[in-house]
């Protein structure tokens, strides 16, 4: 089986163009972050939460008037996964759970529960597993920048990185938003953040397939234009990033719909993620290479005239 | 040809070793089956007595091998089978004002202490070095100091740098002593494998797979120890009890032995345990040597009391075991000794063979897998009547160290203490652990307020050559010799075998000059149900996932594909198994890196497969096209696995709790990436290309097969 023989797709031509979708993507995107503001879950913000499942389908109204009476503060009430199933939070920490469920004991005897999980998590906690996460997400990116640049040229390093940000900023902002249409419960927590962090690394693995054949061709192809050459090397591997993205992004698909609330947030952002990892390996990675490689070019043939790397120029 | 063999084995090797970390999993799931189907024969058992007989089968016949497996299997997280983790933090702010001097404290120091609170709340900064930079920013420009509320009155002078010291030393002892406690009465409640773990300088994380009432388990937490001195009786009186016990557990066994055969635990601890030294602890004064109180054990089976109408005339070793515990179902269980009158105190095994009991000190040893069936026994119904009122039975904390290092078994003395305290904790101004000077071994020294001094001294002058038990939380940690009446209330404790031993009991005692106020920060509770629910799930997301894969990779690689798909089953089992074997816990983000490794490994056959067909088509033979194929795709697997890597060994170091669980299993997938992907994919291929001569399929188009 084989999709593609020889494939000429012509990339690189349209490298400006994808820029400027990628700019104005990216733009929108964090505004819609500013904007919307990512809801914090509750790892990240403190407070208590605590999942029931009752008996029988439960009517979230009653639950809702039954909890607010308690004024416990901060109080939400969520659908968890099925309609017998809601998550209720509370700011109140240390006795929130306990009174929500003699509560619902009292009041709503006749559809009994059991308790499917509570969390609380003190002020203190939340406050550090949210720089910890930080902190986790900077030093990734700066250690891959450098592995890059190690393995590869400083450029290079260079437009993986933008490339990641651009990956990292865009499946955020999409979370954030389908998070608030309400078409996905994604509230920004452990879980979530670990799938942000894979897109972070399947991202550098798609960009380096693609640089690796780069760097390939530069030996091989000495005199080869630049620009064509990275286009050769994206079509080179085009055969590779087809199957793979399409048998982990239907994977990922398989997750989101059958992983269970637990995974869904995790799949949901590395399904996006790798979608646009995929599309930022050929368009935002490679173009800021060819983009950086024509600056300095220009430049330097002006000045010493002198090249770094063999092209041939027309 | 050799060669081959080399490739054979390389395939080889990690699945057997793979299966061979993986049978006790295989093993305890199997035999926790075992133990529901008996559970259930249990519960239709009817009635108590025959419920527990049956329960009590499944002991002997599986119970060692099930604890075993279960020693060695693949633990699950608290996500996938439920449970409660809590993290605890030892609140020092409160620290700080518990052990201020209570008349002292004044508006200026509740000023400082608000201030550091404050700020402790959101910060990650030592809470001592907060409380120091508000102490002096407020109360030194007062004229305050230090010394005006912390009074450290032994044998030190009271020097700022003293007490800054000691209040360190303090929040040190504060957490080590909370979670002293805190394993003690985990241990107690039943816990099947709780997890503590000291994180940092001041928390303690516990994750605790089954709990389900949180509620209780929070109090546990919780409530502040207690520390007790209780007078050791453990007299004739005792032991008529025990043999009570024996005739009643006896008794009962005759009235159903037509049901069900009863089998006794733990044949051979009486005997196992006749070897112990007695017990090496003692009280001194300060101005008292230290006596070596490490006594000697004869061999007494001659002198045995029974001697006279020995009932076991004439039976193998067998058989009189045998014998003896069906007739001693209680005392059995552990060993007795009484401790013949006279200074050199000898230790006579007594077996309870005989009525006539001997009036006298005894002492009691217990094995540790023998504790839980001893509790179990003293609290049912109808045996707790027969211990006298003014009596309680308590287990030492910590097994005898001196005689695990020299045999590996763990052996607790128990204790029959007054079930009234002589005296509580509170009047312990400290301790601390020090070194004898004459003979350098280590000590224990406790001082005592006045009137705990008062009550000391008339406690131990009416006690003399009896032991007084130091008991924090109905735990026994120590119970030493009164060598004389301790006057002024300061005690000297020695004998402990390791200045470990003597730190732990500082720590201890200082739980009764300070109270370590702990207070839960995190707490999450995952219902059993909701376990269940995301293992359901996860796997079946997992076998979906897998299964589409390796359609998709049959369907468009041939043969390669194949190939590639016994390279990825194999790596995730060798992920499990590695996981299994650094005793790594799956979860449910564990579950998600297992996923991403199987996306991976596929990338890595993708690359290699492409890569050939590339070679192929460029007219090169098979045999080259493989191995031009497997060169030139190596720097792109290995790189985009190491920046992968990076970022989950990142995750691994500086997260924690599911991000933590995602990061191991992807890390070690990722390792078992580059060995499957790139030297098992090849090895397979080559040995294949042997058997089916130079064809193999990558799903390339025939056209431009290579002749």
């Amino acid at each position: 089986m084989q999709y593609f023989k020889k494939t000429n797709i012509n990339f690189t031509g349209y490298r400006k163009q994808f820029a400027m979708f990628s700019i104005i993507l990216t733009v929108v995107g964090l505004l819609a972050v500013f904007i919307l503001k990512p809801e914090l879950g509750i790892d990240f913000k403190g407070g208590a939460e605590i999942g029931l499942a009752f008996e029988k389908d439960v009517d979230m109204g009653k639950v809702r008037s039954i909890v607010s009476d308690l004024n416990l503060g901060g109080n939400e009430i969520k659908s968890f996964g099925k309609a017998n199933q809601i998550l209720i939070r509370v700011a109140d920490v240390n006795t929130g759970p306990d009174k929500i469920q003699e509560a619902l004991n009292k009041s709503m005897s006749e559809n009994p529960y059991t308790v499917l999980k509570i969390d609380k998590i003190g002020a203190k906690i939340s406050n550090e597993l949210f720089v910890e996460a930080i902190w986790a997400v900077l030093l990734a990116i700066v250690a891959i920048l450098i592995y890059i640049a190690f393995r590869f040229e400083f450029d290079f390093g260079v437009g993986a990185v933008i490339a990641l940000v651009h990956d990292v900023i865009i499946t955020f902002s999409i979370i954030v938003i389908t998070h608030h249409l309400g078409i996905l419960n994604l509230e920004l927590d452990q879980a979530l953040l670990a799938g942000l962090l894979t897109v972070i690394g399947y991202s550098i693995n798609d960009t380096v397939i693609i640089f690796d054949r780069i760097r390939e061709n530069i030996e091989k192809h000495k005199g080869m234009e630049f620009v064509k050459m990275v286009n050769m090397s994206i079509n080179e591997t085009l055969s590779r990033t087809v199957n793979t993205t399409a048998t982990t992004t239907s994977v990922l698909l398989l997750l989101l719909f059958f992983g269970g609330p637990v995974l869904q947030g995790f799949a949901f952002t590395m399904f996006i993620g790798i979608v646009f990892g995929t599309y930022s390996s050929i368009y935002i990675a490679s173009g800021y290479v060819i983009w950086n490689h024509i600056r300095t070019h220009k430049k330097t043939d002006e000045t010493h005239g002198k090249k770094t790397y063999s092209t041939a120029k027309a | 040809m050799k060669n081959n063999w080399g490739k054979l084995f390389l395939i080889l090797i990690p699945i057997i070793a793979a299966i061979a970390v993986m049978i006790p999993t295989y093993r305890a799931y199997q035999l926790e089956g075992k133990l529901k189907d008996y559970r259930v024969k249990a519960d239709a058992a009817g009635n108590s007595a025959d419920s527990l007989a049956i329960m009590e089968e499944f002991r002997n016949m599986y119970g060692t091998d099930l604890d075993e497996a279960k020693k060695n299997q693949l633990k699950l997280g608290l996500d996938l089978r439920g449970g409660m983790y809590v993290t605890l933090e030892v609140d020092i702010v409160k620290l700080l004002e518990e052990s201020a001097q209570r008349e002292a404290i004044d508006e200026v120091f509740l000023t400082v202490l608000e201030k550091t609170r404050e700020e402790t709340s959101d910060s990650d900064s030592d809470a001592l070095d907060i409380f120091l930079k508000h102490f002096n920013e407020i109360a030194r420009p007062k004229g305050k100091s230090l010394i005006s509320y912390y009074d450290i009155g032994d044998f030190r002078e009271a020097t700022e740098e003293n007490i800054i010291e000691r209040l360190r030393q303090n929040a040190d002892d504060a957490i080590h002593q909370a979670a002293e406690v805190i394993r003690q009465r985990i241990d107690q409640y039943g816990v099947a494998e709780p997890n503590i773990q000291q994180q940092g300088n001041n928390r303690i994380i516990l994750e605790l797979p089954g709990v389900e009432n949180e509620e209780q388990m929070r109090s546990l937490l919780e409530t502040t120890a207690r520390l007790e001195f209780h007078l050791v009786r453990n007299s004739v009186d005792i032991v008529r009890a025990f043999a009570r016990i024996d005739n009643l557990l006896a008794e009962q066994a005759r009235r159903r032995a037509g049901i069900v055969e009863e089998q006794p635990v733990a044949q051979d601890t009486a005997t196992q345990i006749a070897e112990i030294p007695a017990p090496a602890t003692q009280i001194d004064t300060m101005q008292t040597a230290l006596l070596d109180a490490d006594t000697s054990l004869t061999d007494t089976s001659g002198a045995d009391t029974s001697k006279a109408a020995d009932p076991y005339e004439g039976m193998s070793e067998d058989e009189i075991m045998k014998k003896h515990t069906s007739e001693h179902p209680f005392t059995s269980l552990f060993a007795t000794y009484f401790m013949q009158p006279g200074d050199a105190g000898q230790m006579v095994p007594f077996y309870y063979t005989t009525d006539e009991i001997p009036d006298g000190e005894y002492s009691f040893r217990i094995i540790k897998d023998s504790i839980a069936r001893f509790n179990e026994i003293l609290n049912r119904p109808e045996i707790k009547p027969l211990i006298p009122v003014d009596f309680k039975i308590t287990i030492e904390a910590k097994p005898d160290s001196r005689l695990f290092k020299q045999s590996g078994i763990e052996v607790f003395e128990i204790f029959s203490l007054n079930r009234e305290p002589e005296l509580t904790g509170e009047v312990i101004t400290n301790a601390q652990q020090s070194f004898d000077p004459t003979t350098n071994a280590p000590i224990v020294n406790m001082t005592m307020n006045d009137d705990g001094a008062e009550r000391w001294a008339r406690i131990t002058g009416a006690n003399v050559d009896k032991r007084v038990a130091i008991v924090l939380d109905e735990r026994v940690y120590s119970a030493p010799v009164v060598r004389d009446r301790i006057l002024g209330g300061r005690s000297q404790i020695s004998g402990m075998a390791n200045s470990d031993e003597a730190r732990l009991l500082e720590v201890v005692l200082k739980a009764g000059a300070l109270k370590a106020p702990v207070q839960i920060i995190e707490e999450r509770v995952v219902g059993p149900s909701l376990g269940q629910d995301s293992i359901n799930s996860g796997v079946t997301a997992s076998l979906f996932a897998m299964l589409l894969v390796i359609v998709y990779m049959v369907f468009y690689y041939n043969k390669g594909g194949l190939v590639a798909d016994f390279a990825v089953l194999l790596n995730v089992f060798l992920v499990i198994a590695v996981l299994t074997a650094l005793k790594g816990t799956l979860t449910l983000p564990g579950i998600g890196g297992i996923i991403l490794t199987i996306g991976m490994a596929v990338d890595a056959n993708v690359l290699i497969f492409e890569r050939i067909r590339e070679e192929i088509a460029k007219g090169r033979s098979l045999r080259s096209a493989i191995d031009e194929g497997f060169s030139k795709a190596l720097s792109a697997i290995i790189d985009g696995n190491i920046t992968t890597g990076i970022t989950a060994f990142i995750l691994l170091t500086l997260a924690s709790g599911p991000i933590q669980g995602f990061a191991t299993t992807l890390l070690i997938g990722i390792i078992s990436t580059l060995f499957t992907g790139i030297l098992i994919t090849r090895a397979l291929i080559e040995l294949l290309l042997i058997k089916g001569g130079n064809e193999f399929n990558f799903g390339q188009p025939k056209q431009i097969q290579s002749v």
